[in-house]
């Protein structure tokens, strides 16, 4: 089996904002440059298609080594497979990002939303009977799990944070 | 001297008396009173990188044991990890007491850091200067300036070139190379009229950084501008001009454009 650090693709994203004055109208143009850790392939962007077949492109040489002792048909099967990541945030990433950009009180409402429906679930969760001995112990991947989602969901709120003050300004 | 001169002659010139000195920019050396500690010293890459790895985690005020043994070890290897940190601290501190606690990796429960206040990093260092450079760029340009020449002074290359590739070195070296775009474009400006060769120096090398900063592109014609070089303003537009269409198919922006046509209308 591969070594943990094989089995994972890193990738720093930067984006550069211009605002600038065209034709006497206001243009926000961003630029981006994504970089693979693991290799130090970078590619520059202005279009997140871009970013994502490089995204694409890393990930399916990170499956196709791990499954390499495998027949075609599976490997072709699994790296199908490994790509349906990328498959879901194409079709809802792009609307999400426009959403927000369009409508960025409208994002942070639906995803504090979302945390409150959280808590109340725990809440109620918490307020019914226990049953102890289903517990298990958290493993380190739950703890792991548990922390990449709080981050990412930190990040979220955070984005959005900052576009509601730039367009308050 | 008012305090606040007094503090940016200290970020300039005060000696800092710290024992151990570390440089993480082009090169990762590391100073133990004064003199360079050599890489026999440090046995085994482990030990110089879990160094690094409370560097750059040096701003979380602890890291919990199992989550540094995670990124930097495959499998379970709580005696590596023990070893490795025992060879942190006999390299820094040789002549520690047994028995005593380290006073440069502090341990609170399973949880570590590097205490900072004994230990100068260049970074850390850099950072100050271009803040207080920022923060004083309007009302003394002139000290601006200089802190800004010492911050760009210390850069001597990536931060920590030898851990390109491990994902927990990449969100500082980020953060660093953003910071010093911005420290080299911002002090290109302030002296592009004045000395518009250095500046161009300077420029090249946030260019050197990221070769798409296009803000770079602009000082270094304005800087050509300056000296009357001409064919060099619109050598370095076609140059801009031409990376950005390689790497983003898209024009400079209109204020480069703008620098362009000044030239092309006289």
């Amino acid at each position: 089996m591969a070594t943990k650090s094989k089995q994972t693709a890193s990738f720093m994203i930067r984006f550069n904002q211009n605002i600038y004055e065209e034709d006497g109208e206001s243009q926000v143009q961003w630029r981006g440059k994504i970089s693979h850790v693991q290799d130090g392939d970078a590619v520059s962007f202005a279009d997140m298609n871009k970013a994502m077949d490089f995204i694409k492109e890393k990930l399916t040489i990170v499956t196709k080594n791990a499954t390499d002792h495998k027949p075609d048909q599976e490997q072709e099967g699994l790296i199908d497979k490994s790509l349906d990541i990328l498959k879901k945030v194409r079709s809802t990433g792009p609307k999400f990002l426009i959403d927000t950009l369009k409508d960025p009180k409208k994002q942070v409402t639906q995803i504090q939303d979302q945390i409150q429906d959280q808590i109340s679930q725990v809440s109620h969760e918490i307020s019914n009977k226990v049953e102890i001995d289903q517990w298990r112990a958290a493993s380190k991947n739950d703890i792991k799990q548990v922390r990449e989602e709080i981050s990412t969901l930190t990040d979220l709120v955070l984005q959005l944070s900052k576009k509601m003050d730039a367009l308050s300004k | 001297m008012n305090t606040q001169a007094h503090s940016i002659a200290e970020l300039l010139h005060g000696k800092d008396n710290s024992p151990i000195r570390i440089y993480t920019l082009g090169q990762f050396k590391v100073y133990r009173d004064g003199a360079e500690i050599s890489a026999k010293e440090w046995s085994r890459d482990k030990t110089l990188q879990l160094l690094q790895f409370l560097i750059s985690n040096r701003s979380r005020s602890g890291i919990h044991k199992e989550l540094i043994i995670d990124r930097l070890w495959d499998a379970d290897s709580d005696r590596d990890f023990k070893v490795a940190l025992h060879g942190i601290v006999k390299v820094l501190e040789p002549n520690r007491p047994a028995r005593t606690e380290s006073s440069y990796i502090i341990r609170n429960g399973l949880s570590y850091h590097i205490n900072l206040s004994n230990i100068w990093i260049d970074i850390d260092h850099a950072e100050q200067l271009i803040i207080r450079a920022n923060n004083i760029a309007t009302t003394q340009p002139a000290e601006s300036i200089l802190l800004l020449r010492a911050a760009t002074d210390l850069y001597t290359g990536t931060y920590l070139p030898n851990r390109l590739y491990e994902d927990w070195s990449s969100e500082e070296r980020e953060r660093m190379q953003i910071l010093f775009l911005g420290a080299f474009t911002d002090l290109a400006q302030m002296i592009v009229s004045d000395q518009p060769m250095e500046a161009i120096r300077l420029a090249q090398s946030a260019l050197q950084i990221d070769p798409t900063w296009e803000d770079a592109y602009r000082i270094q014609m304005e800087a050509y501008l300056y000296k009357g070089n001409r064919p060099m303003v619109i050598k370095t537009y076609q140059h801009c001009e031409s990376i950005l269409r390689e790497e983003f198919g898209i024009s400079p922006l209109p204020v480069t454009k703008s620098v362009l046509n000044n030239i092309l209308a006289q």
